[in-house]
């Protein structure tokens, strides 16, 4: 970054720290560090704690590889869960989703990636081969795909059921179809075939 | 100022697409007018997009768009042929992205190929179609010499001469087939089987529909596979993300070692 030769150092090592960050550009990045820089010191430590303690203390769970404290997770330690179904998603934020709803009270697991064949993500580089061997404990009955409605999510999912299949393991796929205060006008064609796929009774 | 208009309309490809920011994604799309190019999508990520499905990798669709500072925007974009056939199977889905991807390797910004967008739709028609994976072998060929790494088949590639009828040798840097006397001056390849040239030699004058009619034996197919993918390795001088997806579909998941998942990186 082309910075002015008179930035003291510390602050410009913080620019280009927080330059590294998704979505902030050179001067975003300049205007946090010179906002640190006028912060209370309290204020300071307490962000680099909460940076640390993110680092230290959170970890994937051994079981569905979501984020969590404690090992297992909440989600894997609660009895009152159904054991028997697990709802495979993308990424940690998607669970969150997933529980906002109310809907489900399954197990998860988290990929942390998705199948990417254009920039070349393959099986081994997302979190597979824990749903594999979490089935052969054999207590799962149901697997739910819930990954994204794009091609990338389609392309993982129709590869984790091909992989599950042997298993004799029921595999589904979340219902696609026309999200509430759509516009039929401008409703793509994938979408309306997969609508009138699904079409319910009233 | 340029007197050129503000937007304009295309059809295209949406080859590949990559996330900008909270909601916005940049699509690369192939088109036959403008050739291949990057363009932005605002908000599309977000539920009540309208573009979004439109959008999709793999669809062929009219698109408007506004000439940008830097990429230009889309501003409208419907659907013409979503290939959804194609989606729901995993090898042609798979064999689809490959060939947008050599498509996308094989093309420089704003060069327009209308030959080779017609091959593409071709390809996405037949596939979904139901055609057999055979077709991206005829595909590879047609990208090879659509954009001038034509393999001479019918002579040889160093003295013109006539090609004999056995296994001969298959030389990318030399351009082609190179006979026995010629040899020792063809570089690196490999023998490739009579069937295997009798195959590429037919995919030369055939239409794709022809071709995808061959019944081929799994072993030339194969062969031909092999031979393809080491030319188009050899043009790019790099492997297809794609193409080494494609291996790792044919053969199963290595079996499940027992590690402890890691921290999070």
């Amino acid at each position: 970054m082309a910075e002015a030769p008179s930035t003291p150092e510390p602050i410009q090592r913080l620019i280009e720290a927080f330059h590294r960050l998704p979505g902030i550009g050179p001067k975003s990045a300049q205007r946090l560090a010179y906002h640190i820089l006028r912060t209370s010191e309290q204020e300071a430590l307490a962000l680099t704690e909460a940076v640390m303690d993110v680092k230290r203390r959170i970890r994937l769970c051994s079981v569905c590889l979501n984020i969590t404290e404690a090992d297992p997770c909440a989600y894997c330690s609660d009895d009152r869960r159904d054991k028997a179904v697990v709802c495979v998603v993308e990424q940690p934020l998607d669970v969150l989703a997933i529980e906002r709803s109310g809907g489900y009270k399954g197990q998860y697991h988290v990929l942390h990636g998705i199948l990417n064949p254009i920039d070349g993500v393959g099986p081994e580089d997302i979190h597979v081969r824990e749903l594999v061997v979490r089935l052969q404990a054999g207590e799962i009955q149901e697997v739910i795909m819930a990954t994204n409605p794009s091609l990338e999510g389609e392309a993982t999912a129709m590869y984790i059921q091909r992989l599950l299949s042997p298993a004799g393991v029921r595999v589904t796929r979340l219902a696609r179809g026309l999200p509430s205060g759509a516009d039929l006008e401008y409703t793509d064609d994938v979408t309306l075939a997969r609508a009138l796929e699904g079409r319910r009774e009233v | 100022m340029s007197t050129r208009p503000r937007s304009y309309n295309t059809e295209g490809v949406i080859l590949r697409r990559r996330n900008l920011g909270e909601a916005d994604s940049i699509f690369t799309v192939f088109s036959p007018t403008e050739g291949k190019f990057d363009a932005i999508a605002r908000a599309v990520r977000k539920p009540k997009s309208r573009m979004r499905g439109h959008l999709e990798p793999l669809t062929r669709s009219q698109m408007h768009l506004a000439h940008g500072r830097n990429l230009d925007v889309f501003t409208q974009a419907e659907t013409i042929a979503a290939y959804l056939a194609v989606r729901d199977d995993l090898d042609r889905l798979t064999l689809a992205i490959y060939c947008c991807e050599l498509v996308d390797r094989f093309t420089a910004d704003r060069a327009a190929q209308s030959e080779l967008y017609d091959l593409l739709v071709d390809l996405l028609e037949a596939l979904d179609a139901g055609a057999s994976p055979t077709v991206a072998r005829y595909f590879e060929l047609r990208v090879l010499a659509n954009t001038g790494y034509e393999i001479r088949l019918s002579h040889c590639a160093i003295c013109d001469g006539p090609i004999a009828e056995e296994d001969t040798l298959f030389s990318v840097a030399s351009g082609g087939l190179v006979c026995g006397g010629c040899r020792s001056r063809g570089g690196s390849g490999r023998l490739i089987s009579v069937r295997a040239i009798k195959a590429m030699r037919f995919a030369a004058n055939a239409t794709m529909g022809q071709f995808a009619g061959l019944r081929l034996e799994a072993e030339l197919e194969a062969e031909l596979q092999r031979v393809l993918g080491e030319a188009i390795r050899s043009v790019l001088e790099r492997e297809t993300n794609s193409g080494r997806y494609v291996e790792a579909l044919a053969v199963p998941l290595r079996p499940p070692v027992h590690e402890s998942p890691g921290d999070v990186q």
